[in-house]
């Protein structure tokens, strides 16, 4: 058994009261809790206040408004994938939810915990006595990353199924905080550091995702283990170019701490383009090199799906 | 102190009541406090599926579920299943799809939320929900034809 240690617990019904109790060091947001809480158990966060999300109304349902769909931070992955908008507009977020880990943790798991996901590794995502029997790591009461020794950095990943597909649909985030509201990209939403992560402060609670619907074909592919339960050894969304003149884009994760975008002129170069841009780092399920082999692969096989969707409806 | 939590909640169709840490469970809270055993402790970390049940329906995951999070909420559990469940309970008791059993509150209550949301739930579909829970002693094999028949069954019902 791995108990909880004591926090305080406090469910405030807006995001600006959030903010201010999250101000406080030590203080964490919990909506789905399918992270925090292993996590906790772990001893990775060790929080003296827990403030829910469940009371708050502004993170709450998925309303279409002037071209966008904006997501309630607070809906679960479930709820994202099964909603009729995401279904026939957003296909590769509704395709990314459903390839989360599980259906159950789907049913719990929300999609701003997804965007605001910790940095993985397999040094760090351990229990405490694994990681005291090993010295610890850099990323948490440790001085050395265990992947990369003579590094100098964390380089614990971006593993985010949502992430990839929202960053090419042009989504954005909504914080709410006691200094105002204000609206980031997702693709400006994360930092190349595995310790650093996020470009907002703590005391910035994510309220709501807004996606535009302007139909761009973006194709969702996750790679893994096991078809359930697993993060992903790589994950890849590809967007066909929306207009003539554009590029191919690619946005690949689970690689890095910050996901990798890649442009080409043609969706022919875009998969050897992503693979020489990603550096991935051996997991004890998978090698460095097969991974970035796997790079390669999934982009193609993204960009052949659109090609084939392109001329399957044209 | 807000370290507590007065939590009122229906399990299994019962008004609990609760002064509890907020530091509990659902899991805890079901087995320690109100001695409904029926839900396992497995992976503990989400894993495994073994203390699936379901709140207002829907399955979850009750060793990472803070007790506090269901607050007003309708959680049924493995004793909670009654005739209403029976199609799938006698299906797995019919193909010998339970060995250790440590699994199987889990998995009746994962195909109960499934059946319940998609009457016409396919092999693909029952294979995409029961990703949810490992179990190391059947293989699958019988759990995965003892859920085709109880979903031939209540769609024959």
């Amino acid at each position: 058994m791995l108990p909880l240690a004591h926090f305080e617990y406090l469910a405030p019904t807006e995001a600006v009261e959030a903010s201010r109790l999250l101000a406080s060091p030590d203080a964490r947001l919990v909506a789905g809790g399918t992270d925090l809480l292993v996590s906790m158990k772990h001893r990775l966060f060790e929080p003296r206040l827990l403030v829910s999300a469940r009371r708050i109304a502004e993170m709450q349902g998925i309303v279409p408004a002037a071209g966008w769909l904006s997501i309630g931070a607070s809906c679960t992955l479930r709820d994202v994938s099964r909603h009729g908008i995401v279904q026939q507009r957003l296909p590769a977020l509704a395709a990314a939810c459903r390839t989360v880990a599980t259906p159950t943790i789907q049913a719990m798991a929300t999609l701003g915990g997804n965007l605001m996901l910790d940095t993985r590794c397999m040094y760090y995502n351990q229990p405490a006595g694994w990681r005291a029997s090993l010295g610890y790591c850099l990323k948490r009461e440790g001085s050395v990353c265990h992947v990369a020794p003579k590094g100098r950095g964390c380089y614990a990943t971006q593993a985010a199924d949502t992430v990839p597909a929202l960053w090419l649909l042009g989504a954005e985030a909504e914080f709410v905080s006691v200094s105002g509201t204000r609206r980031i990209r997702v693709s400006d939403l994360y930092r190349e550091d595995g310790m650093n992560w996020l470009t907002v402060r703590p005391d910035e609670v994510l309220t709501r995702i807004h996606v535009p619907l302007e139909d761009r074909s973006v194709a969702h592919r996750k790679l893994r283990t096991r078809q359930a339960i697993d993060y992903a050894q790589v994950l890849v969304a590809v967007a066909a170019p929306a207009q003539r003149g554009e590029p191919w884009s690619a946005v690949v994760s689970s690689v890095a701490p910050r996901p990798i975008l890649v442009e080409s002129e043609t969706a022919e170069g875009l998969a050897e383009l992503s693979f020489r841009g990603s550096q991935p780092l051996s997991t004890h399920l998978a090698s460095a090199p097969w991974r970035k082999k796997m790079v390669r692969v999934e982009v193609a096989r993204a960009v052949d799906a659109l090609l084939r969707s392109h001329a399957g409806s044209g | 102190m807000s370290d507590e939590v007065v939590l009122t909640v229906q399990v299994n169709g019962e008004r609990v009541r609760r002064l509890i840490p907020a530091s509990r469970t659902l899991l805890d809270l079901l087995r320690e406090d109100l001695r409904l055993t029926g839900s396992k402790h497995g992976c503990d970390v989400g894993d495994c599926g073994a203390c699936t049940v379901r709140v207002d329906g829907l399955p979850r995951l009750a060793c990472i579920t803070l007790a506090a999070e269901v607050q007003g909420a309708s959680v049924q559990t493995i004793e909670g299943c009654g005739s209403k469940e029976a199609y799938i309970v006698d299906a797995l008791d019919k193909h010998v799809a339970s060995q250790c059993g440590y699994c199987t509150p889990g998995i009746v209550l994962c195909l109960a939320s499934l059946f319940d949301d998609q009457a016409d739930a396919d092999e693909a579909a029952i294979r995409e929900a029961l990703g949810s829970n490992i179990c190391r002693c059947t293989g699958y094999t019988k759990i995965l034809a003892a859920a085709r028949e109880a979903a031939a069954s209540r769609s024959s019902a």
